[in-house]
């Protein structure tokens, strides 16, 4: 008993450390300027909600954050799809090359994404498809997808045998096994997952600014603004406010589905 | 009402016909005409995200009064990438932007694409407007709009590296003021002074000075200003390196002595944290974009100072005068925009004198017309200001005071970049720092075809 | 754990289509494309590569002093990045995982560090290691020790890039921990238990054996994610001082677009490709190699 307090404690601890910087970003973003930099550092100076306020409007922050929402749920369901189907193959299926092909999607993550971006921006004019979300979304889904498979080939390999055996005994497809015993069954892995997508589509510089110009612009980019706002310089308290924003969304989505974050659904399904 | 309509039918009709037999590909000879309200015509911009919204919600407004059939979408891309974005964006087959704003380094780059129109050209002469004024132009900054003789681009928004000083700081320390004849041997003999413990605790809590220090391409700025105060160049009209003697390991060794003067940490410093030891009282002294004075001197939820405490002039003299380092936003038009007449239009409404006269008083920009800089400041704090700008800019041109101009610019300044953070750091000496810089530019310019 | 024998190799073809299409279509013409500039001269007035020069821009880059050190400097902070995430993330897992109410919540805080933009991690982190107004130079001087430069010593530097990076990643390698730990089958543990064995033993021969698969995945997936970081040490050091946190990702994105050398970045994005899969597939190798002995 004592162990699991102590346990429990040492969860609490380890979790302040890690949001120590994030509290201060926050203190940060109700600080008016002068109050930031100061000797020696306080946490709190005169209250304000200027910073969160003053960007709002000027780095359209509102209509960028639904585009950042558009094309991280896009790229992330595109990607949870291809990529656990092709993790179930190559994990649960006989097939000759497994490795190969495996290795392959997992080498293509290995492309630096500078040597990706120019070409992508080359193609999407000559199509016209610059600025347009689709863009986005397929040149998020090339970084997304290896890492899906890789990631949900782990998870499902955990998986007892007798699962598919048993759905396709009653007559599913390979198909039907995987949407409807194999996905449920994995579903922690795959939450897990998909949130690793989001954050990574969510947070993505480099080919939003490129491939976009207007329209599809998402956040990171208007943060990148921001901090490169080489004007009137003193933007440290509207960049913490944004961040602040920008991190809130996802911290309401990992609550809404943190559920699935400690269920594991194995066990009910081995002993079921 | 239904009048103008009617006017407004006949003039698209009239449009219409005009535009007949010319082709997808080029330009109709009326340029794309200025619109009209029935067909308004639309141009869009790429600027720096720093100010593109505020050009957005307030310039067009105001430019629409004038001219209410041009439409204007002003994008911003953030600095750090905006040269290479611009490349991609300008270099196409078809133009998505029909302006360009760029930062005083990048016009040759730009230019040398052959995207530009040249401003003064035949081409655009038939949507000239004839009232306005090239001559009024300080000849510093709109040198920085130019390259190999002809005028790419004209500033938009200027600035200068300038000196800024705490004059309580300087009281305190029993220190004189500086003036634009204060040399550098002056200045270090100030600042042992200048480090000083103001509230008798017995800590040091304020320093001498605070500016770019960090691996960053606007550090070398600083001693490359020394040097050029003192007679010297980095390249030489043979695009030879030119930095390479004694005199370049001076300039730079005088930045890193500063560091010895500069608060703890400052080796890191970048744009923020000197504007925020400054604005904190920390400095007595700061090496900075002159644009940041109303953030730094008047605006009280950014700063603890007043307009009072605050001076600025010309950085430190060397033997050939007194220092300021140019960077001016200059703004150019697409060669493949289908609406130059309206991007020429708005360029010239943008850059005119009532133009320059409505940014600075809203947004505090810093203007580049002689009748502007001479006229009534936009308020009392400028008028020091507009003082100093235009000393500055004096010595800039006289100096040659900006980085180097040519289409390699950024690949040069990237490399001293890094020998002079290694020369901060102490990972190098001076000499060093400024050999290993003098060789890897001589390499580079080599293979970009220039006689070494 | 034996692979499971089931169904047509047909059908697996069918379930990697999807990914295979969009993977292929996607970066087929972008890897092309960049052989090809890193095989010519770049004409940056047409934005498109000129002229063939073979090996010239590989010959260059290979002399380059700043890309060698880029690749040393990434492999120390691989060295030292790598293991201390992963080792911190399962530990941190393991700690996350005992039952209690607010477990989830704690697990769904965990994620922050990830979110949180780079330029703005990277920022409130230089704040908090300023030596003038930083946190935690004000803290070290409260026992006197410091003020430490953090960011401008060329050694502490990379020890600060690395300790940003941890805490930004470690999260990552915790999410997929916690969700293999939880996957775990329940009858194991009351096997080994009706065993008689300990905590450890079970640790050690149960647990972690049955963790191999998802380990071997989130070292793999952190891997490719470190290999290719450059956006924080943009943010907190600029690759600086001098070189000391130049990582090679960071020196190709300054060479690219920064300085507008596109076929040395070109030549230098594809000797980092190649070496990548070579490390990836060597990883690849030793991590089913550890599959199929448990």
């Amino acid at each position: 008993m004592v162990r699991r307090y102590a346990a429990i404690a040492g969860a609490i601890l380890v979790t302040l450390a890690f949001l120590f910087p994030v509290l201060y970003m926050v203190s940060i973003s109700f600080k008016l300027p002068k109050d930031i930099f100061t000797v020696p550092p306080r946490w709190l100076g005169e209250f304000t909600l200027d910073n969160y306020v003053s960007y709002f409007h000027q780095a359209r922050i509102l209509p960028r954050i639904v585009n950042t929402i558009i094309i991280a749920v896009g790229a992330s369901a595109i990607s949870m799809i291809a990529g656990s189907m092709a993790g179930y193959a190559l994990s649960r299926m006989r097939m000759r090359g497994a490795g190969v092909v495996g290795g392959l999607i997992l080498a293509s993550r290995a492309v630096p994404p500078i040597a990706l971006v120019v070409p992508l921006f080359l193609v999407a004019r000559k199509l016209g498809l610059t600025d347009q979300y689709i863009t986005v979304i397929l040149a998020y889904v090339t970084f997304l997808v290896p890492y899906v498979v890789w990631l949900m080939r782990a998870f499902f390999r955990g998986l007892p045998k007798e699962l598919e055996e048993a759905a396709m005994i009653d007559g599913c497809s390979r198909f039907g096994a995987f949407f409807r015993v194999i996905v449920p069954t994995s579903i922690t892995g795959l939450v897990s997952t998909l949130i690793f997508c989001i954050i990574l589509a969510w947070e993505e510089l480099l080919f939003a600014l490129i491939l976009t110009n207007d329209r599809a612009v998402t956040i990171p980019v208007a943060i990148a603004g921001i901090a490169a706002d080489t004007e009137k310089g003193g933007m440290w308290g509207p960049l913490a406010a944004v961040g602040v924003l920008t991190v809130l969304p996802v911290v309401v989505f990992a609550l809404l589905v943190q559920k699935y974050l400690i269920k594991g659904l194995a066990d009910g399904a081995t002993k079921g | 009402m239904k009048s103008t309509r009617l006017v407004a039918a006949v003039a698209v009709l009239g449009l219409a016909v005009a535009a007949c037999g010319s082709s997808a590909e080029e330009v109709p000879a009326d340029g794309g005409g200025l619109g009209t309200a029935q067909q308004p015509v639309s141009i869009r911009v790429i600027a720096n995200d720093a100010f593109a919204k505020q050009w957005q919600d307030k310039l067009v407004p105001e430019f629409n009064k004038k001219y209410p059939n041009i439409k204007v979408t002003i994008d911003g891309i953030p600095y750090n990438d905006q040269l290479a974005k611009t490349m991609l964006e300008l270099t196409g087959t078809t133009a998505t932007y029909d302006a360009v704003l760029a930062d005083d380094p990048w016009i040759p780059q730009l230019a040398k694409t052959g995207a530009l129109y040249d401003l003064k050209g035949q081409e655009l002469a038939k949507w000239n407007d004839p009232e306005y004024d090239w001559a009024d132009f300080h000849a510093t900054p709109l040198a920085a709009g130019e390259w190999e003789g002809k005028q790419y681009a004209v500033p938009v928004r200027s600035n200068l590296l300038l000196m800024f000083y705490n004059k309580s700081l300087y009281k305190k320390a029993g220190v004189a003021e500086p003036t634009d004849e204060t040399t550098w041997e002056q200045y270090f003999a100030d600042a042992q002074k200048l480090v000083q413990d103001t509230d008798g605790d017995g800590k040091t809590d304020s320093w001498a000075v605070g500016t770019y220090f960090t691996k960053d391409p606007l550090t070398p700025t600083v001693w490359q200003t020394v040097l050029n105060s003192d007679g010297g160049k980095l390249l030489d009209d043979k695009m030879q390196v030119a930095f390479a003697g004694e005199a370049g390991v001076k300039a730079l060794q005088t930045q890193v002595d500063l560091l010895k003067y500069a608060p703890p940490g400052a080796s890191t410093y970048q744009f923020n944290e000197p504007l925020e030891a400054f604005r904190q009282g920390k400095t007595a002294t700061m090496f900075m974009w002159g644009s940041v004075f109303k953030g730094t001197a008047v605006d009280k939820e950014t700063t603890t100072l007043t307009p009072e405490e605050v001076g600025i002039t010309t950085m430190p003299a060397g033997t050939a005068g007194p220092g300021a380092h140019r960077g001016i936003w200059s703004a150019g038009i697409s060669k493949k925009s289908e609406h130059p007449a309206a991007a020429w239009t708005w360029l010239q409404w943008v850059t005119s004198k009532q133009g320059e006269q409505f940014v600075g008083k809203e947004f505090g920009t810093f203007p580049a017309r002689n009748s502007t800089l001479d006229g009534t400041p936009p308020a009392d704090w400028a008028g020091p200001v507009y003082q100093a700008l235009k000393d500055g800019y004096e010595v800039a041109s006289k100096g040659q005071m900006w980085r180097p101009r040519l289409p390699e610019s950024d690949a040069v300044q990237q490399i001293l970049a890094l020998q002079t953070s290694r020369a901060m750091s102490g990972q190098a000496t001076s000499q060093q720092a400024i050999d290993q810089a003098a060789k890897e530019i001589t390499e580079l310019l080599k293979t970009k075809g220039y006689g070494q | 754990m034996r692979r499971v024998r089931l169904g047509e190799p047909g059908t697996a073809w069918l379930f990697l289509t999807p990914a295979l299409v969009l993977l292929a279509g996607m970066l087929l013409y972008p890897i092309f494309y960049t052989l090809w500039v890193s095989m010519s001269d770049f004409d940056l007035a047409t934005f498109q590569p000129t002229g063939w020069v073979g090996w010239r821009n590989y010959e260059a880059v290979l002399n380059d002093p700043g890309f060698l050190e880029s690749l040393r400097v990434t492999a120390v902070y691989l060295v030292i990045a790598l293991p201390l995430q992963m080792v911190l993330g399962f530990a941190i897992a393991f700690l996350l995982n005992v039952p209690w109410r607010g477990r989830g919540v704690l697990r769904a805080l965990f994620l922050i560090p990830m979110v949180v933009a780079p330029v703005v991690a990277g920022g409130v982190w230089r704040m908090l290691l300023d030596p003038l107004w930083g946190v935690v130079n004000y803290t070290l001087g409260l026992v006197g020790i410091g003020p430490v430069e953090w960011i401008g010593d060329p050694v502490l530097a990379m020890a600060s890039v690395i300790i940003i990076d941890t805490w930004r990643w470690t999260p990552f390698v915790v999410l997929i921990a916690s969700a293999g730990i939880m996957a775990l089958p329940g009858d194991v543990y009351e096997a080994a238990k009706s065993d008689g064995a300990g905590r450890w033993a079970t640790l050690r021969h149960v647990t972690l054996p049955l963790l191999v698969p998802v380990m071997a995945a989130a070292f793999v997936v952190r891997w490719l994610g470190a290999v290719k970081m450059f956006d924080i040490a943009l943010a907190a050091t600029k690759g600086g001082p001098g070189n000391a946190t130049n990582v090679v990702n960071l020196y190709i994105y300054e060479k690219g677009f920064r300085s507008l050398e596109f076929g040395s970045a070109s030549s230098m994005a594809t000797i980092v490709l190649v070496v990548t899969m070579l490390i990836t597939f060597v990883l690849f190798r030793v991590s089913r190699r550890l599959e199929n002995r448990w």
